[in-house]
């Protein structure tokens, strides 16, 4: 695999804990990023992704453990790190009552910008997100798509190292969510920034270059995305039919571990041929509606994942 | 230290406080019905004391009483910023976070003393203010501004929500001006509520105005030093409670779950 080299580490954790009453809601997580690097930590809700964030991002204290974050450990140096890092929380960081040129003036002043520079910045950052012409007017007036889109160019306006997107696209439309996208698209193809995104929606974590997926707090696989779904297997078999975890369990001798999904059955089949499958499916024919074979994708390592079970068996 | 976003939120309360004109004509309107209304009323009542009329003894009580408003409410925003989000544009800022608290603090101070000036002018117009030591009152004003953003920030560190702005407006607000020598002089009060007087720091506010603005008068309560010492000293005590409060990591780590929304 050509992967980024953590040469210079733009986030190295060790052993991160924090811990809320009962629930640890992140476990000694160990994570290297690399420099420029677009890196995914995915997992389900309550899996200790934005804990996570906002330890890196400095605004809360780990229990356990250290991290640097472009070189500067968070503890020590939490106001040095935070001038290096930008950060878009899962909501919106402006002030509703003012424009979007005056939310960014503030956004800059409150970086340490100078006014010039601000102004020069965002006249470039508007252009690049399509928002020009809404310069003057109040964030209340934005649709959902470009204030989402407004706090991503607040985010990156004093042109950080590292980039924290907290689920960037969450209660966006298709159209908005693609835009959004486009954009971080544009700024990255413009920047060396490292990113490190959290997302629900698993095809835009595709274009990553490494992602992580956490369970409970602990970082269960890493890898490119690619080499996550082919460790899965070549195939995805999906049975579908009445009593299906009765039938599943008399085929797991054969196919291996499944998941459960309503009345449908996935297994995984790991050679790329598919003939015994379909003497398998003959056997069966009495007992299943319908087999479909599939190639599988991010969303299968995920239920995987999600499910508990190991990817490759 | 860093000036430019100190200056950044200075520049934004008085963004806010321009185009929020409701909140202006509110701020001008509420002290001339005390001035003009209740004072008048009252000049019928107790005809002239202390060798002057009613009315122009509460002068220094309702400026007094726009700067506690003022500086409370631009205070109060700090609530309001927890609760829309602009506090996280804050706190990802590179800055101490115990600086948010004292730049919010000056722009609650800079709020009263421009809502103060507008007062000025307009009394000014109706013939008060004359006889006003202005020196002192270019002195008193700033820092009775800041005692009062002080109380302001206080009870903003203290309130997690706008459902206790309401509560805030009266239980801290009225009492602070009621329990002072804004209305009344301190000196002529029973026991009991001359010693509460006493403890309210408002009450040197209102005490230092009187000097710079009834300087020829017996109304005074305290000497202008001891009003200056007790101003400053509060302040600072309020801002180490206000910054201790936000830095303090059991209030301040549920408020970040709060501003980004459910952990996970």
């Amino acid at each position: 695999m050509n992967l980024p080299q953590a040469v210079s580490g733009a986030i190295k954790a060790a052993g991160l804990t924090k811990q809320y009453g009962d629930v640890r809601a992140v476990d000694n997580l160990h994570l290297e990023i690399g420099s420029g690097e677009f890196f995914g930590l995915l997992g389900p809700n309550g899996s200790g992704k934005t804990t996570t964030i906002h330890m890196l991002a400095t605004l809360i204290q780990p229990n356990t453990g250290s991290a640097e974050v472009a070189g500067f450990d968070i503890r020590k140096h939490a106001v040095r790190s935070r001038e290096a890092i930008g950060i878009v929380f899962q909501e919106s960081a402006l002030d509703r009552t003012l424009t979007v040129a005056e939310n960014l003036r503030f956004a800059g002043l409150l970086q340490n910008l100078p006014p010039r520079i601000i102004a020069e910045r965002s006249d470039e950052l508007l252009e690049l997100f399509g928002l020009q012409e809404r310069r003057n007017t109040p964030v209340a007036a934005l649709s959902g798509g470009l204030r989402r889109a407004l706090d991503i160019v607040r985010g990156v306006l004093h042109q950080p190292k590292v980039l924290f997107l907290d689920e960037p696209t969450i209660g966006l439309d298709l159209p908005n969510r693609r835009r959004i996208w486009r954009f971080i698209e544009k700024l990255r193809a413009h920047t060396s920034m490292t990113v490190l995104l959290t997302t629900h929606y698993l095809e835009e974590a595709d274009g990553c270059d490494r992602v992580s997926f956490i369970r409970k707090g602990r970082l269960v696989e890493t890898g490119a995305p690619r080499a996550l779904v082919e460790r899965l297997g070549n195939h995805i078999v999906e049975i579908e039919g009445a009593n299906i975890e009765k039938l599943a369990a008399r085929l797991e001798p054969r196919l291996g571990s499944f998941l459960c999904e309503g009345d449908v059955a996935m297994f995984r089949w790991t050679r790329e041929d598919v003939s015994e499958l379909l003497r398998l499916q003959t056997e069966f024919s009495s007992d299943a509606g319908s087999w479909k074979v599939r190639r599988p994708n991010l969303n299968d390592v995920f239920l995987w994942i999600a499910g508990g079970k190991a990817l490759t068996s | 230290m860093k000036f430019l976003p100190f200056y950044g939120v200075l520049e934004r309360e008085m963004v806010r406080m321009m185009r929020q004109r409701t909140r202006l004509v509110a701020a001008m309107v509420r002290p001339l019905i005390w001035l003009l209304v209740i004072g008048g009323g009252f000049n019928a009542v107790v005809g002239n004391a202390h060798g002057m009329k009613y009315q122009d003894f509460l002068v220094p009580g309702v400026l007094g009483m726009t700067l506690l408003f003022g500086a409370m409410l631009a205070a109060l925003t700090t609530v309001y910023d927890k609760e829309s989000g602009v506090m996280r544009m804050m706190i990802v800022a590179p800055l101490p976070h115990a600086w948010i608290v004292l730049a919010k603090m000056f722009s609650a101070t800079l709020a009263a003393i421009v809502q103060a000036a507008l007062l000025i002018v307009l009394l000014l117009l109706l013939g008060f203010f004359r006889g006003t030591d202005w020196w002192i009152l270019a002195v008193a004003i700033p820092t009775a501004s800041l005692m009062c953003a002080g109380i302001g920030m206080v009870t903003a560190s203290f309130s997690r929500t706008l459902d206790n702005f309401a509560a805030a407006m009266n239980f801290v607000i009225f009492p602070v001006f009621f329990l002072s020598g804004a209305l009344y002089p301190v000196q002529t009060l029973p026991t009991v509520l001359k010693e509460v007087a006493r403890l309210n720091p408002y009450t040197y506010g209102v005490d230092f105005l009187k000097h710079a603005i009834l300087p020829a008068s017996t109304v005074h309560d305290f000497s202008v030093t001891l009003d200056v010492v007790v101003l400053i000293g509060f302040s600072l005590a309020a801002l180490a409670v206000a910054s201790w409060r936000f830095s303090q990591e059991q209030t301040y780590e549920p408020m970040i779950q709060v501003l980004a929304g459910k952990r996970g």
